[in-house]
């Protein structure tokens, strides 16, 4: 479990709250060379949400910038699950629903009415704290987003699916079972499964709610890794309850408390010298 | 199976005990039974079965069942599509589109009360509603048509609240799977939710369809009980033979070769159900050959 000693891509650190730096990853630049996409995939301005008459989430002002990994911290029910799952409008059919301040996915906001909710979720993928393949074989799995998006077809298909197994390093162990049920895996190749099924799809954005809490310690050092594989090209946010992980895997840090951004930052900087005593106490175990 | 030490001593001991004869007992009354029964049919009717009871229509009182046989399949074959359908799609609006209201109520209580009550009805005065409504009420005499419809209107319940219990089954992780891929929401229905609940909609659908097969009461109000009647496929104006009305009427007429027929038709009933059984069974391990519960 000690990731942080692995050999890692060495990267400037970018940090939302300050923009003006004109640090910008080379592998960025290739992908947007003229820069005509805004820095911020992400950017919640203002948002607030309840549950009915239950205040979940208030006034969270943050942006995510292109291509960095933020890690989700807070207390249990402090509204982390919430915040994740509202960006690709999950909440919407939560009863009671209701939300203020606005959400934008480059630059546009997720519920304006030209919004497509399908295209909108292929753009932002998620994959949840229990790997939840589903019953149909590996193969099928791995490219069932990308048939229900008719994104390709045919002998087209089985190519994306060794690709996107190879992607987070499955092909070798299931290459010969491919035809087989999802659920003789074991659990972290299931959620690896689950990663290679969301990736499938194309997205810029992929929210993970705790991905690694149902996965054993060498699972979860398998996950990490992959994680920062998949940036710049993707913009990932996840949820954590693992102080650790959020140290070793993410660039930026948020915590969340009572539904409240108390305060995000380079997640060197949230651990080493918070800015509020509330993080302090939560990021050295005196809280939570 | 019980090579380990029974856990804990005295009471527990005595607990886990009496629950396992319990579990055993009740084996037992169940298992008991249906032996019993299938032991009787069988050992009736098959010393003195003959094949050609299969290709022969009943004459009179005695003769084959060739007539019986298609008409008891052309009534369950009307249920599985009239019922199948409307049940299916009840039970899927039951389970994926009566969503809770804001005030709490469900706007699918509606159907559900009166599902019920329509399940709780004798099936005796579903074939009389019939047999006033539809016998005489709209002039079609015994026919297929009302069968089918007082058939369907018995087993509907059944088959709405089997299917809606299987969807429901279907893991919230599936549904959100699907939803967080954007998969468009009839094709998640189709794919993942469908699929899923596949193996308990066909099982209700298949018992549905072996109760159908063995009324005798409503059928006797609407297709009528003429056994020597030949199979017409008009819908209306027409009695249709079924196996369940030899069974009741012929046991009790005096002849010996009425009998014989009598249980020749119980047999014929046991071993359609059969099959029935083992097809649906077939069908199921198809399709679920990934599924969760499968994993071993
Ligand atoms: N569908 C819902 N309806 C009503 N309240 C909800 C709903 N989902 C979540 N909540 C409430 O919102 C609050 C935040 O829940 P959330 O799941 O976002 O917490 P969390 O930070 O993810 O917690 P955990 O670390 O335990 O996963 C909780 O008080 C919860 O009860
Ligand atoms: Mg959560």
């Amino acid at each position: 479990m000690t990731l942080g000693e692995q050999p890692r891509p060495v990267r400037p650190t970018v940090v939302s709250t300050t923009p003006s730096k004109p640090e910008i990853d080379p592998i960025l630049e290739a992908l947007d060379p003229d820069r005509s996409r805004p820095a911020d995939v992400v950017n919640s301005q203002g948002l607030t949400l309840s549950f009915g008459n239950k205040r979940i989430l208030s006034d969270i002002h943050i942006a995510f910038r292109r291509g960095t990994i933020t890690a989700l911290i807070g207390p249990t029910g402090c509204g982390k699950s919430t915040f994740l799952r509202t960006i690709n409008r999950m909440n919407d059919k939560v009863s009671g629903f209701r939300h203020e301040g606005d959400v934008t996915l480059e630059g546009e906001s997720i519920w304006a009415p030209r919004q497509d909710l399908l295209s909108l979720r292929r753009r932002v993928g998620m994959l949840f704290q229990r790997p939840n393949p589903f019953p149909m074989s590996i193969r099928d799995n791995v490219v069932a987003g990308v048939k229900a998006h008719q994104i390709a077809k045919g002998k087209q298909l089985d190519v994306v699916a060794e690709e996107r197994l190879r992607q987070v390093g499955l092909w070798d162990a299931v290459k010969d079972r491919l035809k087989d049920s999802p659920f003789r895996l074991s659990g972290g190749q299931q959620q690896l499964l689950c990663l290679a099924r969301a990736l499938a799809v194309g997205p810029e954005v992929l929210l993970l709610d705790e991905p690694t809490s149902a996965l054993d310690p060498i699972s979860t050092e398998l996950v990490e890794g992959l994680l920062r594989q998949l940036t710049p090209a993707l913009t990932l946010i996840i949820v954590t309850h693992n102080l650790g992980q959020a140290r070793r895997a993410s660039d930026n840090t948020m915590f969340l408390y009572e539904g409240q951004l108390v305060e995000h930052g380079p997640t060197e900087e949230l651990f080493e010298r918070p800015k509020e005593a509330r993080t302090e106490r939560y990021v050295t175990g005196r809280m939570g | 199976m019980s090579s380990h030490a029974l856990p804990g001593t005295g009471r527990r001991r005595f607990v886990t005990i009496g629950f396992r004869v319990g579990t055993y007992l009740s084996l037992l009354m169940i298992m008991g039974p249906v032996v019993w029964l299938l032991a009787g049919i069988v050992v009736r009717a098959v010393p003195h079965f003959s094949w050609s009871v299969l290709t022969h229509p009943t004459t009179g009182e005695s003769g084959g069942l060739e007539n019986a046989i298609i008409g008891t399949l052309l009534l369950m074959a009307g249920v599985l599509v009239l019922a199948g359908g409307i049940g299916i799609l009840a039970g899927l609006h039951l389970a994926e589109y009566a969503k809770p209201r804001k005030n709490g109520k469900e706007s699918g209580s509606l159907l559900r009360i009166a599902s019920d009550v329509l399940s709780g009805f004798p099936s005796i005065v579903l074939g009389y509603v019939g047999y006033v409504a539809l016998v005489l009420g709209l002039h079609w005499n015994f026919s297929l048509l009302a069968a089918w419809i007082i058939l369907s209107v018995m087993v509907i319940p059944y088959i709405a609240k089997s299917t809606e219990t299987a969807l429901r089954q279907v893991p919230t992780a599936y549904r959100e799977g699907a939803e967080a891929l954007g998969m468009p929401p009839g094709y998640a229905l189709r794919k993942v939710t469908l699929k899923t609940a596949a193996p308990g909609i066909v099982t209700g659908l298949l018992l549905a369809l072996a109760i159908a097969g063995g009324e005798t009461a409503p059928l006797i109000y609407t297709a009528g009980a003429f056994a020597d009647s030949p199979v017409s496929m008009s819908l209306t104006h027409h009695p249709v033979p079924y196996l369940t009305f030899l069974v009741y009427g012929f046991y009790t007429l005096p002849e010996n070769a009425s009998h014989y027929l009598a249980y020749d038709a119980g047999l014929v009933l046991v071993v359609l159900v059969l099959v029935l059984l083992v097809a649906a069974r077939l069908v199921v391990n198809r399709t679920q050959k990934h599924s969760e519960a499968r994993r071993g």
